[in-house]
This record gives C-alpha cells, structure tokens and sequence, in this order.
C-alpha cells in the first residue's frame, strides 16, 4: 500500500535526521559556547613589553622611520609583500651612512579618526619621539564611500566628510608636533585607482581633497606633501594591485623613488649632522 | 436483576459556565437491551452522553461502565464501549476504509476479517474505497456505525443515529440495531428527540427533560399500563402516599391533578386511602397512553419534531 | 507499542490531507526563487567587479587571492597588529588558502553554501511559517471537523493521543528540514554545481562585554557548518511548532491559531528592530529564533545575548508550551 510505505519512509529518515540533526545541535552549542583559551588576554601582555622596552636611544649611527596610516602605509597590495618600509630604505641607502631603521604601524581600513585614535592611545609617543622621518598616509579610507553614492548627495556628504577629516588631520599635525617637534613628516596624497570608471564630478572632488589637504599639511614647515595622482594617473594598469585599490610592487616602488627624490637633501644634511 | 448492569449513571450532574445542564440523572442499562434516551432538543441528552464517553468530565456523580468507572478507570472503561456522538464525522480526506483502519489501529483486537465483516453488515462493501467527502449522509452514517461496532464493544452508544436518514434507511438501521442486541448481545444506548423511532426501536426508555429523568420504564408497560389521573386538593400529600404505601411513582400534571401508573395495584383501595388520609377527590379516571400522549404531558407540549 | 500505531495514524492522515505536499510544494517554488537570484546577483557582482578594476573575476581571482594571502601574513607578523583580529585573519588565511589549493573561486556559489544560506535566511520566518502551517492544524483541524470525538472516546487516554500527536509533529518537523536541505541542494546544484562540502568556514564568534568577540574563531568544513545551521532550525522548528500547537489546542480554530502566531513572529520581527533597549524582549520567543546567527558571527551583538540564552529561553517557551498543551487538552471538555 502506497501511504503504509510512504510511513515507513517517513518513519526511518525522520530516526535517521533525528539523531543525525541532535549531534549537530550538540555541536552548535559546543562551538559558540566553549570558553575559549583566550589568546588574546595572552598576547596582549607582550604587546605592552614590546612596547616599552624598545630601546630609546636615538643614537647617531640610525636612521628611524616610522611609517603610519592605512593600508598604502603598511603596503598592503604589495604581491613581494616589501611596501614602504623595504622600498624606502633600499631608496634611503644611497643617501645616508647611518643603519636605516623602520617602524611600520599602518592599519588596514584606517581612517583619519583611527590614526587620531591610535595617537589618542600614547602607545606610539615614544616611538614618535624617536623617529627622524615619519610617512603618514591617510584619507583614502574617509573618501572612499563617497564615491559609490548617487550625485544628490555626493557633494553635502563630501563636504562633511572633508571637514571632519581636515579636523582630524589638523589635530593629527598637532599631537605629532607634540611628540616629536624635529622629525620631518612626509604626506602622501591620494590617487584615484577607479581611474576608468569615474566621472569629472568624482575627479574634481579628489582634486579638491587633495588640495585641501596639501594646504593644511604644509602649514607646518616640516611637513611635506606628496602628490600620487598624478603617478598613478596613466599607469594603473602597472602600478595597481590585483584588488583594483592598493599599489602593487611596482606601484610601491614607484611612489618611494618619488618620495626619496622629494627628501633627498633634507636626508643628506641630517645623517651629516 | 441478576446480571451486572453494562452502563451505570448515578446521579450525574454537569454545570456549563454557571447553567445547571444535567440534574441529577440515574440510569441502568442491562445487557442486549435497547435502552431509548427521549427528550426535546436541549434536554441535555448530548450532554449526558458525552459525560458517559469521557468526553466531558461530569460536575458531580459518576459514570459506571461493565464495573469500570470512566472517571478513575477510563482506559477499561472505554474499551467496552462503540459510540456515535451527533453526526458521525469522519475523516473526509480518507477513504471509508482507511477510516476503519485508523480506529482499527487503535484497538488490536480488530482483525482485517472482522473489518470486512463490519463493512457488509453496514452495507458499504461497494462505496468502501472511495473518499468520505463523496458519501451520501446515509452512507457516512453507516460508516460511523461500521466504525463503532468494530471492536465489538458490550456498549453502543448512539447519539440521535437516524438523523438524516430516509424512511427506507431508519427500517434498514432498526433491523440492524435490534440484530447487534439481539443476535450479538451488544446493550445499545440510543438518543433521540424523535418518538416513534424509540418506541419501534426500544425495550426501555427513559425520558429527559430539562437536565433531568422524569420517567424510566419499559416501552411495552408505557404503552399498555392503565394510567389513572387524579383530579384532589392536595397533590403534594397524595404523591406522597403513593411513594410511600404503595410504592407508585406518580406525576403532578397541572395544578391539582396527578397521574400514575398502577400496574397491579387495586385503584379502589388506593383511593380509599386517599379519602381517609383527607384528600378531596374531585375527578378520577382510568386513561390508554401512546408514547406520545405522554411525552406530550411530560414535557407540557415543549416542542418535539 | 500502541503509541507507535497512533503516530502512523497521524501520519498517514497528514499525508492524505495533502498539507505536507502543500508544505514542500513552497519549498520547491521558494528554493527555485532563491537560487535563481542567487544566481542573477552572482552576475551582477561579477560584472561591476571587472568594470570597477578593469579584470574578470573569474580568471583573476588566483592572483588576488594570492596578494590578499601575503597581505595578511603580513599583518599576522606587525608587530603593531590588533592582537583580536589574530584568530581572524588565521582564519581568512586557511580559507583563501583552501580557495587556492583547490582552485574554488570564492565568489562562486555552490549548492552547500546555497543550502546553508537558504536555511540561515529561513530561520526566522519563513521555517517557522511552514511548521505552523502543519502545527496549528494537527489539533484544531480535529476540532473543527469534529474528528476529535471520535479519538476520545477510544480505549485510549487523551494524553496519549496528544503525544501521539505531538510526536508526530516532532516527526514532520525533520522531514520538512529534510526536505528542505534535499531540495535545496538538488536546485541549487544545477544552478552552482554540487560541490563544495569541504570548503572552510569560520564559527566560534562570541559575545564579550556586549562587543562580537572574534577571538576564538575557527574553520569548520562546510558540511558540519552546514549540518550545525540545520540543526539550529529543527530546534527553532520545534519551539515554533510547539508553540503553535499549544494555541491551536487553546483556540480550537485552524486559522485563528496561524493568524496568531504568524502575528506574533512578524511583530517579534518589530521588536528587535524598535525596542532593542527593553530588556523583556530578549525574553520572547521570537527575538531568538535567529540562532544561526551566532555561529556566523552575523548577530547584532546585545548584551547578554548568546547562544546558550536563546537556547535557554525557547527550551523555556518549549516547555511551557507542552506543559500547557497536555494540561489543558486532558481536562477540557469535548463540545464540538
């Protein structure tokens, strides 16, 4: 009889699912419940040592650069996986007899309030203080969103996002000051990597981006800012990573040659001092 | 009577929401009999059967069935009884026999055999594959019997089973009503509001009305007993000195006359009695009933269809 | 073993009703739905993907994984690194390197990602809507047919025949996720391909100090990720379920008992858009029905919230729920 077998049926998949499912529930509960060993607790206590017991010496034999910022400042995209802190010191090398040390302290997917933040923290006061150049990339990450909205808003919600990031940068130029009043700061602006996908609108609101930022950067006479635009423009196919966004290797070395021609002298005449 | 009484009730009551429903109601039913449950609709027939099945839990008294009660023994109780409560719903989406196999299910002493023997007693054999939802209401009353005798119960219960029945089909029912008591010794328990059916259908009838039995008594001795009705100034007293001398339940009809049912008993010397205990008798006389006249009487002309 | 004779009753008469078929006819339409824009969003990414950085995802996507894999031993080995992200990122890596190792595409569905995806968008109303479907009626269906009658006044307790009936919900319950993952993986399958059960997929998210705790995370393959999500819908399934046959027993009425139960889930939906703050609404049922959730870490992290809570409070509502069924079903009066 057609029903008598479609019961048996029933009966043995659902014993079969019942018991199948319950070790699964088992299971669920066991994997969001467990305590877990706590590796962080663990590891944050010689995150802290690491810290402090970084040597302060600013002796004359090194050259200390500590780069910081977003992705572009921890050179994510890099497929040799060097960025900035490699490529510049390769650069550095010919300039200067002294030992070239790096700091790398970028975060991915940093904004402006974050580098604010991190400062905020004083965790990295020391290190700022001993440091004789500093790279700050910052800013991609605070405009990025902007360029995916509809036109209608594009342009009140840029002005709000460029002011609160000129307001964090300003503080930002302010607390490095602080920290450390000699080391000269190195600025790197923005490019566009959606270079064949933009309107004029989205060009002429980076333009202004970045040129409201060179302004403020260079209020202060030891910050320096340095254009990529211009670099990246005609050359994304070389230069840009396989995520469409980051520098590649290429891109990286290409921006530390123009960096390292950019501070040439200044670099000569400290590691003489 | 010697035998052990299949269904019992003893003093049964049910409150509904604050309603007094059932008062007070005392049956006896014996093996193979026909036992007729007559009242008006709203009597609280339906709702004394189903405090018998354990479908509703009685306010006071109890329910015995073949010694088991429902209340504490409900299992054993209910395993000698079949019944049909009002209409006899079935399970539309499946067929007549695939009903039967689900009630079958439920109790193993049913065998495939005694299914299809159930199925022709009703007459079903033809129609028992098809869908319930395709069944006359004849045919689905069949089938609700078919399901009630399938266990062989000693008790079934018949909650007004003729209802939508044409005339071929109540004599086609009857027949088989009287061969289940008669021929397979089941006690069958029938309600109805309708009287010719009780009186060609039953050995014993108990009248209801307003939640209370007024009168139990065989069929035959309703029918063929001399009734004497009595016209005096005291019927309360009068009532009383039946009760109490002569072991006579009588009944106050309207305001001064009463009505009983002698039986054996001498009228002049009741009568006599009355006169010395000071009664003023103004009226007597000796009446035939029908069923009917009765109910009639009894029920002070409520409605019956 | 009579209860056994009882449950094959119920059974037999659900899948005559046809409501089971009902039932997994929807699934059918739903999952074909589903998957088919699945499918059509797929496209979509991919086309905005190669017109925002001028490559094909399909063929590309090697390298990107690469670089993205470097990007992140990188970050694993700062010294500057957030200590939290590291189980994540570890996490990340194994996953990319598995993409890699078995040229699996990431942005590619397949039928086991499909069918987990289903089920975790299904848990939180559109499961539930089909168990009530089938629960609401086992009792009140009887009700209003009058068949109850006929059950009653057998040689069987009524708690007996609640619990058939119960069981026998408890039994539809896992033919329906059955159903529901077979369906889903046989329609997605020739939509994506029938593969990736072994893929790696991160769980273990907690909830520490009211802030997503990702510590802890870890892969598990797909198949177990797959049977956890399946698992945590039977149990919801059930609670819904139990739920709904506990207001069917109360308001004897088929279609009363859906309209209030599917009320109450639909403004459960509400409340934890609306009154997160009120602390009573982590107390109803339907505020916790998405359990998956926390084994993909996708859960809007609330204080005091996790998944031993949730388990807690409908295994609550569960017992209640049964605890009130068989209270009111064995005392009550039969008058239909």
């Amino acid at each position: 009889m057609f029903k008598k077998s479609m019961w048996y049926s029933i009966i043995t998949i659902a014993l079969v699912c019942f018991i199948v499912l319950s070790i699964g529930f088992y299971q669920a509960i066991m994997v969001t419940s467990k305590v877990s060993a706590q590796p962080s607790a663990k590891a944050q206590v010689p995150q802290v040592s690491e810290d402090s017991a970084k040597p302060s010496s600013k002796n004359a034999t090194s050259f200390k650069i500590l780069i910081m910022g977003d992705s572009i400042a921890k050179g994510t995209g890099d497929e040799k996986s060097k960025g900035f802190s490699s490529y510049l010191s390769e650069y550095f090398k010919n300039n200067t007899s002294k030992e070239i040390l790096v700091d790398n302290v970028g975060i991915d997917g940093l904004g402006s309030l974050g580098l604010q933040e991190q400062l905020d923290s004083r965790r990295l006061d020391k290190t700022i203080l001993d440091s004789d150049m500093i790279l700050v990339s910052i800013g991609g990450n605070d405009l990025r969103s902007i360029l995916s909205l509809n036109n209608l808003t594009k342009e009140d919600e840029f002005k709000v996002r460029l002011d609160n990031y000129l307001n964090n940068l300003k503080q930002t130029i302010k607390d490095l000051r602080t920290a450390n009043p000699n080391s000269i700061v190195i600025f790197l602006g923005l490019y566009n990597p959606y270079e064949k996908a933009t309107s004029v609108e989205d060009t002429r609101l980076l333009n202004t981006w970045n040129y409201d930022t060179q302004q403020l950067v260079e209020e202060d006479g030891k910050w320096i800012f340095i254009p990529t635009y211009d670099l990246m423009k005609y050359n994304l196919g070389r230069y840009i990573a396989k995520d469409g966004l980051h520098p590649n290797s290429a891109g990286y070395q290409a921006l530390s040659n123009r960096i390292s021609k950019s501070v040439e002298a200044i670099i000569s005449n400290l590691s003489t001092q | 009577m010697p035998q052990t009484a299949v269904l019992e009730l003893t003093n049964l009551k049910k409150t509904i929401k604050g309603k007094e429903i059932v008062k007070g109601v005392n049956l006896t039913l014996y093996p193979s009999q026909i036992f007729g449950f007559l009242g008006p609709n709203g009597a609280g027939k339906t709702t004394t059967i189903r405090m018998i099945v354990g479908l509703i839990k009685p306010t006071e008294g109890s329910v015995t069935i073949c010694g088991y009660s429902v209340a504490h023994d409900f299992v054993k109780a209910l395993s000698n009884v079949g019944c049909i409560i009002e209409s006899p719903d079935m399970y539309k989406y499946l067929t007549g026999m695939e009903n039967l196999l689900q009630f079958a299910a439920m109790n193993k002493t049913v065998s495939q055999q005694r299914i299809k023997d159930v199925v022709e007693m009703v007459g079903l054999q033809h129609r028992v594959n098809d869908k319930v939802s395709t069944y006359s209401l004849g045919m689905r009353q069949r089938l609700g019997i078919a399901q009630a005798i399938l266990a062989r119960p000693k008790l079934l219960i018949l909650d007004e089973p003729t209802n939508g029945l044409d005339p071929a089909g109540m004599t086609e029912f009857r027949n088989l009503i009287r061969k289940l008591a008669y021929e397979d010794g089941m006690s069958v328990f029938v309600s109805s509001h309708l009287l010719l059916e009780i009186q060609q259908m039953c050995d014993m009838v108990s009248i209801i009305k307003q939640g209370r039995v007024i009168k139990t008594a065989n069929v035959q001795d309703i029918l063929h007993d001399d009734w004497i009705e009595w016209q005096l100034n005291d019927p309360e007293q009068a009532i009383a000195i039946l009760r109490n001398h002569w072991n006579i339940e009588a009944l106050q009809l309207k305001k001064n006359t009463i009505r009983a049912c002698l039986s054996q008993h001498p009228l002049d010397k009741i009568n006599d009695q009355f006169i010395r205990e000071g009664l003023a008798l103004t009226y007597c006389s000796a009446k035939q009933n029908t069923l009917e006249d009765l109910f009639l009487d009894l029920t002070e002309g409520d409605e019956i269809v | 073993m009579k209860l056994f004779s009882l449950i094959e009753n119920e059974v037999i008469k659900m899948i005559s009703k046809k409501r089971l078929m009902f039932v997994l006819a929807i699934l059918v339409v739903l999952i074909s739905v589903f998957a088919y824009g699945q499918k059509q969003t797929l496209e979509r990414t991919k086309a905005q993907l190669s017109q925002r950085m001028g490559i094909t995802a399909t063929d590309d996507w090697r390298k990107l994984a690469d670089q993205q894999l470097i990007d992140m031993k990188n970050r694993l080995e700062s010294p500057y690194r957030d200590e939290k992200d590291k189980s994540s990122l570890l996490v990340r890596m194994e996953q990319l390197q598995y993409n890699l190792d078995h040229n699996l595409n990431p942005l590619e569905q397949s039928a086991a990602k499909f069918s987990t995806k289903f089920m975790e968008q299904a848990i939180f109303l559109f499961l539930p809507l089909l168990i009530i479907m089938l629960a609401a009626d086992m009792v009140s269906g009887e009700s209003s047919s009058g068949t109850i009658k006929l059950l009653l006044v057998r040689n069987v307790p009524r708690w007996k025949i609640l619990l058939s009936k119960y069981l026998t919900l408890i039994i539809l319950e896992v033919i329906v996720l059955f159903f529901a993952f077979v369906l889903s993986v046989i329609i997605s399958g020739f939509f994506f391909g029938f593969g990736g059960w072994f893929a790696p997929i991160a769980t273990g998210f907690k909830v520490l100090a009211g802030k997503l705790d990702t510590s802890s995370v870890f892969n598990v393959p797909q198949w177990q990720y797959s049977l956890m999500v399946y698992s945590l819908a039977y149990f919801v399934a059930v609670v819904v379920g139990s739920i709904s046959f506990m207001i069917s027993i109360l308001v004897k009425s088929t279609a009363a008992s859906i309209g209030i139960i599917m009320s109450t889930l639909v403004a459960g939906n509400f409340i934890s858009f609306f009154l997160t703050d009120w602390k009573i609404t982590r107390y109803m049922f339907m505020v916790n029905l998405r359990l998956t959730d926390y084994l993909s870490g996708s859960f809007q992290p609330i204080e005091g919230m996790t998944m031993l809570f949730s388990i807690t409070v409908l295994l609550g509502w569960t017992i209640a729920s049964v605890i009130i069924s068989f209270v009111y079903f064995t005392k009550q009066d039969i008058l239909v």
